[in-house]
């Protein structure tokens, strides 16, 4: 008998909401922009913690609310990262090694500004902000399905994620400037040629990404039960992995990782533990073994600056 | 009052272990191209294999039956502590033993991990390397033969025999910068060699380098055996001064640490990455000095180091990104000729 | 007429994208000792034969064969540092250098299998100096003779179009190689560095070297040609004399074609 019960599948949904509001953000600002930026685990973490600060420090339990300033917050974040640090790297003709890194210089100064910024709150409220516990909010309802419970969470994560894919459909396809975007994604120096305001393009596309993932993060505050400064951090591997299965570039296909993905850490793993006895503990390993088989079978040919090639062991293995 | 020999020893000993780290990185990632961020994994590991080797052998090799006193139990613990003192040739021959084992092991996982990351970008290439330094160390973690996330305590320091404290730190500083040098020796030759000037094309123009015969995969994957293979010593070098180890303490931000050291000595540039080192290093252990004089403050002094260093990466990138130390050029005998024929051109 | 021996043959050569396909069925012979043009309008596949011959591609169909003096073999499906080691250099449009070394280091570069390559042998100076010196004197002979010795110590970052295009060319003398793939050398450099650039083409073919060239800017490469090649679509459209070709009104209406689209 498959062990497969209400809560994985539920716990599985969620997750791969999750990751699909996490991760195809991720993709996006990579495609556009080719900045494989790490410091976007903290845009997930300023996001829970706009909505920790108002709950623990004003009371606030509208997550409308959290998720307008998480919104504000994030996406700020994002094109600061952008026009302090990322533009004038890449204007000066930096390689993607080097922004990348700058990008990880990034990400840990914004955990430490977020670590003294819960202490002085500490200071200021008494409440521990290092470990939040998961918040209730009054403004999203909780549905009974039959014998089914949806939390407020669920429903919450379940219309952002719906919302973020008719909103990136409608917009990548049917507006002006999310053509544009395309396009610079597509072929960045016909772009250019043909009169599309590239900085212009790119500030949007990171208030866009910034904003959904900040959004994500503010739900993610009445999914989990601790909330620390390195929340991002702790689901990077997966988020990373999948945007990694969409190859960078496929928005459809991260979407379609952070399916597998979800499936893999909850379904796959609760089948693992009741047939092998494997620890539930070791999800993690298999994100990373997943990602480990894509990059060896699926090599994201000339994606993120590799060989446009398959390097051959034999000779005319590989076509 | 100020313990000034105490402060230069517990410098120089960092500084010792760092700048091997730093060194290795800087090969793989400054000279090669190999964006490595799974420094701290490398390191881990050698520690790891060094403390486990050196505790479950020492005993052994005394003549306690290890099923029945583990390395773990207070009673092992004790035991190790005392036997360590009165054993010279197992506490020297353990280390040399460890670092033979620990340089091994790390530089053959690095070779092999670099089969999946050798056909893709630097960004998948760091990417998984730091999430394989991270998955490591929740496994240990779990581990219980390798200490659980206590960690392994009590590995006998290689001169716990020497009564004098101070000499004892200063014998283990004589070996931590006596592997410091070899390992500058080596990477130097290295460097200063046709090698070395064909990682510095593979790291320019990776496919150009292959349309001139040169094997990219198997450069890389050499380049990572290397430069993991000395991580993996510094690792040994670390366990045995701290004489305890556990999983906290390899985290990502050792390797951002190490990252920040080449970058602000100078990418590329052998000399700077010592610089480097030496300079984190040293502002690392004054504010370890300074913070227990400074009392309870509302920020811990932590967050600022910690802030201090992503903010030193950026900064140096943005504003001076070939560091303190410009790359250097690539001494080989080719340029005696090119010396004799620019003179023989102006003179003949 | 005597038969001359071919050293490059590309024997029915297919290569698809996806749905795209880039070669279909093409076949090219470069004699030993000719300089051999391949032209054809953009996306003609003039770039994906390159590739395919030096190794970056594996073809669908067909064979890519080498005759190096007596040694006959099949090259297609190696990979590009093994199609090198056979004596294959191939140059790019933009010129690939390594912009971090001086000229003189990308020249030394060039030779296969240098003994201090090997990481325990480079440890080791005395293993490797005498082969690094006799490459060095090689290499400045080769800068003096093409007048680059001024920029032997010269980062290659620092180089105008021109003469990167000129290192990139002579570099591969520095290795046994015969055959040489030039890909588009007449591209962004203005005219006397391109003529001059073929004229030199032309002195090494008289000392034994032959050459492929794919060109773009046709009314210079015809006037060093022996033999042209017309790629169209992916497919071989003509071939013959340069005059032959020029007047070939399918080639023109190609040409043509491409202009109009």
């Amino acid at each position: 008998m498959l062990p497969l019960d209400q809560n994985t599948i539920i716990n599985f949904l969620f997750y791969s909401f999750f990751y699909l509001l996490f991760a195809v953000p991720l993709t996006l600002s990579y495609r556009t922009t080719r900045v494989l930026n790490f410091a976007h685990a903290n845009f997930i973490t300023y996001g829970a913690y706009v909505a920790v600060f108002l709950n623990g420090l004003l009371g606030n339990q509208s997550l409308l609310l959290s998720c307008l300033l998480a919104f504000l917050v994030s996406g700020t974040l994002a094109v600061a990262s952008h026009i302090f640090v990322f533009k004038p790297l890449s204007d000066r003709g930096a390689s993607m090694s080097l922004i990348m890194i700058a990008s990880m210089g990034l990400w840990i100064m914004y955990n430490y500004v977020l670590y003294m910024l819960a202490d002085i709150a500490h200071a200021l409220s008494g409440v521990n902000f290092v470990s939040y516990g998961r918040i209730l909010y009054n403004d999203v309802p909780e549905i009974m399905i039959g014998s089914l419970r949806l939390s407020g969470g669920f429903i919450a994560v379940s219309v952002a994620a719906v919302g973020m894919v008719v909103f990136l459909s409608f917009f990548l396809n049917k507006t002006l400037l999310g053509k544009a975007m395309r396009a610079v994604a597509d072929n960045p120096v016909l772009a250019e040629i043909s009169g599309i305001p590239r900085n212009k393009v790119i500030t949007v596309t990171w208030v866009i990404t910034g904003g959904i993932v900040g959004i994500a993060g503010a739900i993610w505050t009445s999914f989990s039960g601790t909330v620390t400064p390195t929340t991002g951090d702790a689901m990077i591997l997966q988020v990373f992995t999948v945007a990694f299965i969409g190859g960078l570039v496929s928005l459809v296909k991260t979407g379609i990782g952070a399916f597998v993905i979800a499936l893999i850490e909850n379904v796959g793993i609760s089948f693992l533990n009741a047939w092998f006895g494997v620890p539930t503990s070791f999800r993690t390993f298999l994100t990373f073994v997943t990602l480990l088989v894509i990059l060896i079978a699926f090599p994201p040919l000339g994606a993120a600056g590799g060989l446009p090639f398959r390097y051959r062991r034999k000779r005319g293995e590989a076509r | 009052m100020i313990d000034v020999v105490g402060f230069l020893i517990s410098w120089l000993t960092f500084l010792g272990i760092y700048g091997i780290l730093a060194v290795s990185l800087n090969f793989e990632s400054g000279t090669s191209g190999v964006t490595n961020f799974g420094k701290v994994f490398f390191y881990g590991l050698g520690a790891y294999i060094g403390a486990a080797l050196t505790v479950y052998l020492f005993l052994l090799l005394s003549g306690v039956d290890t099923s029945k006193v583990s390395p773990f139990d207070i009673e092992g613990i004790v035991l190790l502590g005392e036997l360590a003192t009165k054993n010279p040739i197992l506490d020297i021959g353990l280390l040399v033993a460890s670092l033979v084992l620990a340089f091994l092991v790390a530089g053959i996982v690095g070779y092999l991990l670099s089969y999946p990351i050798i056909r893709v970008g630097p960004a998948f290439v760091g990417f998984t390397l730091l999430s394989t330094g991270e998955l490591f160390r929740i496994f240990v973690q779990h581990y219980e033969p390798l200490g659980g996330s206590k960690g392994i305590m009590s590995i006998p320091h290689p001169f716990a025999w020497v009564p004098n404290p101070t000499l004892r730190a200063l014998l283990y500083l004589f070996i931590v910068l006596g592997l410091l040098a070899l390992t500058y020796f080596v990477f130097r030759r290295l460097y200063n060699s046709p090698l070395g000037r064909t990682l510095r094309a593979v790291r320019d123009d990776e496919i150009a380098a292959l349309c001139l015969g040169k094997h990219v995969p198997r450069l890389k994957a050499m380049v990572l055996f290397i430069g993991s293979g000395f991580a993996g010593m510094a690792g040994v070098l670390l366990a045995f001064y701290y004489s305890s180890i556990n999983p906290d303490i390899f985290v990502p931000a050792v390797t951002f640490n190490v990252w920040a050291m080449i970058i602000l000595g100078g990418m590329g540039n052998l000399e700077g990455s010592l610089l480097g080192a030496a300079i984190f290093t040293l502002f690392d252990r004054l504010l370890a000095f300074v913070t227990p004089q400074l009392g309870i403050t509302i920020i811990s002094p932590d967050y600022i180091r910690g802030f201090l260093v992503g903010f030193l990466i950026v900064a140096v990138l943005l504003f001076r990104p070939q560091g303190i130390l410009k790359e250097g050029k690539i001494e080989t005998p080719a340029w005696k000729v090119y010396e004799e024929e620019v003179k023989g051109e102006k003179s003949g | 007429m005597r038969k001359v021996a071919n050293i490059l043959e590309v024997n029915s050569v297919t290569k698809t994208f996806g749905g795209i396909v880039a070669l279909q069925d093409v076949s090219i012979n470069v004699p030993e000792r000719g300089v051999v043009g391949l032209i054809g309008p953009n996306g003609s596949g003039k770039t994906t034969l390159f590739n395919v011959v030096s190794g970056f591609y594996v073809p669908d169909k067909g064979e890519v064969w080498y005759h190096n003096g007596g040694n006959s073999e099949r090259i297609d499906g190696l990979n590009p540092n093994e199609v090198f080691a056979k004596g294959i250099v191939r140059t790019f449009q933009i010129p690939r250098l390594f912009k971090s070394l001086t000229v003189l280091e990308n020249l030394l570069l060039t030779p296969y299998g240098q003994k201090g390559e090997h990481p325990l042998k480079a440890i080791n100076p005395e293993t490797w100096q005498e082969e690094e010196k006799a490459l060095a004197k090689k290499a400045m002979e080769l800068l003096k003779r093409f007048g680059l010795l001024e920029y032997a110590n010269v980062r290659v970052s620092e180089l105008s179009g021109a003469h990167m295009k000129l290192v990139e060319t002579i570099r591969g003398l520095m290795t046994p190689a015969r055959l040489f793939l030039l890909d588009e050398p007449a591209a962004g450099v203005e005219a006397t560095a391109a003529h001059n650039l073929f004229r030199l083409v032309r002195e090494l073919n008289a000392k034994g070297y032959t050459f492929l060239i794919v060109e773009h800017r046709i009314e210079v490469l015809m006037q060093y040609v022996d033999y042209v090649y017309v790629l169209h679509n992916g497919q071989l459209l003509a071939e013959g004399k340069p005059d032959e070709v020029v007047s070939d009104k399918r080639v023109i209406e190609a040409y043509i074609g491409e202009a109009n689209a």
